[in-house]
């Protein structure tokens, strides 16, 4: 029989936009015409030469005037996508247009022990713990560091931090070093693991995150992290931190232009160094100081979607963050502000979405509350999945024949598709008698057990013993 | 004790076919039947715990619960006058004014599975209809399901009509549904309330 059927249209995701097509140029041509008009402070020599031969207009030394045209030509070398591999160099993320990937943060200061409920300094063993939580957890598909480890040689605990990530997970990482030095044997840790720098740049499983001071103010370390980089082909993210009402205007639009003309300046001289290197910027956008409380906020619902839109218009892939919160403890707050900000960043697309299962503003983190998330993540990767309406799912013949009276349960059909349908790993389900009959645990209660059960029966894959050797040479030298 | 070790699994696996081969080759090789249908029943024992313990899921249940039935048929011409399978009979159904029946369903299809008769009255069931059944089939459990608040007090007029009939010490009354609670068991004069299927078989089979 013909089956031909004229104009069909699927959906085969949810979708949300905050941006139209013609927002997202207006943003795009103020970035432009800061760029060219007010320019950047780049406090590095290296960095300033480079845009001067390139024709940009220097001044006062370090204050660089970029031409919008030198904008459009980076715009046309920059990889749109980036593909991640893990530890061994199996494809692992397609970084880049509409796929979500979610991963940890970095760089606590405090934990929230789960073994004792008090909040503490962080220490190495935290990683350890972290990193071997991230490995088992479906969800997570990269890792950051977690924490800062307080009981290590502080001069060095970027180092200790990438050992320890490189030994316990196979996920790929985001790390972050304090100085310029630290990116140099992050990346040395990682060529050793890889079997080379070759190796790395063809397979790369690790992305520097480099933050900047403002858009329109550079420190040195990103520049000499980003011009090194850059130089070998490495990725890594770009990601100036304007304050609406501090460092930018309070406006959201005027905090972004500001923000994103650092993020141009830095993808231009990313280009400039290496024509086709790639480049990741940020996936949020209008970041603010709370005027009452001096903290800034990561749960923030209205820095949320409109970077990534942004992004999106640009053609570069995201580094975005959600899955955090404001609250002190692993509370109702926290579960609220992880499922909104990760159910906003699935929904637009942020690409590299990090920070998930942060704490009390990214100063505190905890093993639960990452558990919890990776269950939020579990339930939005059902949720955008497209509905199949099909013949065979709409299954006519079988409705006639059960009839108004019949029953699905012991039907085969029902026996084949049951298995399809999501279901939920520590989100409680059941009627109130067995609840009780399993101890009447809340959500956190039971997170807090599958984080000792994972610590307890998990161990990830080893470096070879050779490789775990001169990684650790790296963090004694 | 292989064979038993074997029927085990296949009742898990809710595998008729399997279940009634290994039934099948158990009497031809000479093992008393009732003791083939021990096996079958203390493996749907096993399905109950798992069910109620969320370890299996209702589909895979109700699939066990079948193969059981397969195996009993099977074994029926082979079992002595009332020996082996029936634990007794249970009027079942959806009280008046009530059209839901899943739980009801799950609970008929699971104790059947399990060794009851079962005589499923349906939905929309009046007092009248479930004394008229408990006399026609001399039951020994009365099970009643209600999901609204509204048709729950069927279930007291229930049982205040088998005391009026002067049937109520012969039976033993279940009741279940997403509003009962174990309290309104109670306070309605029913013997135990079943918050899920499993523990509705599980229940009843410790009170006959």
């Amino acid at each position: 029989m013909a089956n031909i059927r004229s104009n069909q249209h699927a959906l085969l995701s949810p979708m949300a936009r905050k941006m139209s097509e013609d927002q997202c140029r207006k943003l795009y041509w103020a970035c432009l015409e800061i760029l060219e008009r007010t320019g950047v402070c780049l406090h590095e020599q290296a960095a300033v030469d480079l845009f001067e031969k390139a024709g940009a207009m220097v001044s006062d030394g370090n204050r660089v005037r970029i031409p919008a045209g030198m904008v459009e030509k980076a715009l046309c070398t920059v990889p749109r996508k980036i593909n991640f591999c893990d530890r061994n160099g199996n494809r692992a993320m397609q970084v880049g247009g509409h796929r979500s990937y979610f991963g940890t943060g970095s760089d606590c200061l405090h934990i929230i022990d789960h073994r004792t409920g008090q909040r503490r300094k962080a220490v190495l063993q935290d990683i350890v713990d972290g990193m071997t939580l991230c490995d088992a957890l479906d969800h997570i598909d990269f890792v950051m560091c977690m924490f800062l480890p307080s009981d290590v040689p502080q001069e060095k605990l970027d180092r200790y931090e990438m050992e320890a990530m490189l030994n316990h997970t196979t996920k790929p990482i985001v790390y972050v070093t304090t100085e310029f030095s630290g990116c140099k044997d992050a990346v040395t840790m990682a060529g050793i693991v890889a079997g080379g720098e070759d190796q790395l740049r063809q397979r790369p499983f690790a992305a520097c995150y480099i933050n900047v001071t403002t858009g329109l103010r550079h420190n040195g370390e990103a520049l000499q992290k980003l011009l090194y980089l850059s130089g070998r082909g490495l990725p890594f993210t770009y990601i100036p931190s304007a304050q609406g009402g501090v460092t930018a205007p309070m406006t959201i639009a005027g905090t972004m232009a500001v923000n994103n003309a650092g993020v141009l300046a830095g993808l231009v001289l990313s280009q400039l160094n290496n024509e086709g290197a790639p480049f990741i910027m940020p996936g949020w956008g209008g970041n603010m100081l709370d005027m009452k409380t001096t903290t800034q906020p990561y749960a923030d619902p209205e820095k949320r979607g409109q970077a990534i839109d942004f992004a999106h218009f640009l053609g570069l892939p995201t580094f975005s963050l959600a899955g955090c919160s404001e609250s002190k403890v692993m509370d109702q707050q926290a579960s609220a502000e992880a499922a909104l900000t990760l159910f906003t960043d699935a929904l637009f697309g942020g690409n590299l979405v990090h920070d998930v299962g942060y704490l009390e503003s990214g100063l505190s983190g905890s093993l639960p509350q990452l558990v919890i998330c990776n269950e939020i993540l579990s339930w939005l990767d059902a949720f955008m999945h497209p509905v199949d309406i099909s013949d065979e799912t709409l299954c006519l013949d079988l409705i006639d024949q059960v009839g108004p009276d019949g029953q699905y349960l012991d039907h085969p059909h029902t026996m084949e598709h049951f298995r399809e349908r999501w279901y939920p790993g520590i989100f409680d389900r059941s009627n109130h008698a067995s609840w009780q009959k399993k101890g009447a645990k809340s959500l956190g209660e039971r997170a807090t057990e599958k984080v000792d059960k994972i610590l307890a029966d998990h161990t990830p894959e080893p470096l070879a013993p050779d490789v775990a050797k001169a990684v650790h040479a790296v963090v004694e030298g | 004790m292989t064979q038993f070790a074997n029927m085990t699994e296949a009742i898990l696996a809710g595998d008729p076919d399997r279940v009634k081969q290994l039934a099948e080759e158990g009497i031809s090789r000479g093992d008393d039947a009732g003791a083939v249908m021990g096996a079958m029943i203390r493996a749907m024992d096993i399905v109950g715990e798992k069910m109620e313990a969320e370890e299996m899921f209702i589909p895979e249940v109700l699939m066990s619960a079948k193969a059981m039935s397969a195996g009993t048929e099977l074994l029926k011409p082979h079992l002595a006058e009332g020996g082996g399978g029936n634990k007794g009979t249970l009027v079942i159904g959806s009280v008046h004014g009530d059209l839901h029946d899943i739980g009801k369903n799950l609970v008929k299809m699971l104790m059947e599975g399990s060794g009851f008769s079962v005589v499923d009255l349906g939905t929309n069931v009046a007092p009248d209809a479930f004394l008229a059944a408990v006399k026609e089939h001399s039951a020994s459990l009365v099970g009643m399901s209600a999901l609204l608040t509204t048709t729950m007090p069927v279930m007291k007029e229930v049982v205040d009509a088998l005391k009026d009939a002067g049937l109520r010490d012969q039976v033993k009354v279940l009741v279940g549904g997403a509003p009962v609670t174990d309290e309104y068991a109670e306070q309605i004069g029913a013997d135990a309330y079943g918050a899920d299927a499993g523990s509705a078989v599980r229940i009843a089979k410790s009170l006959v």
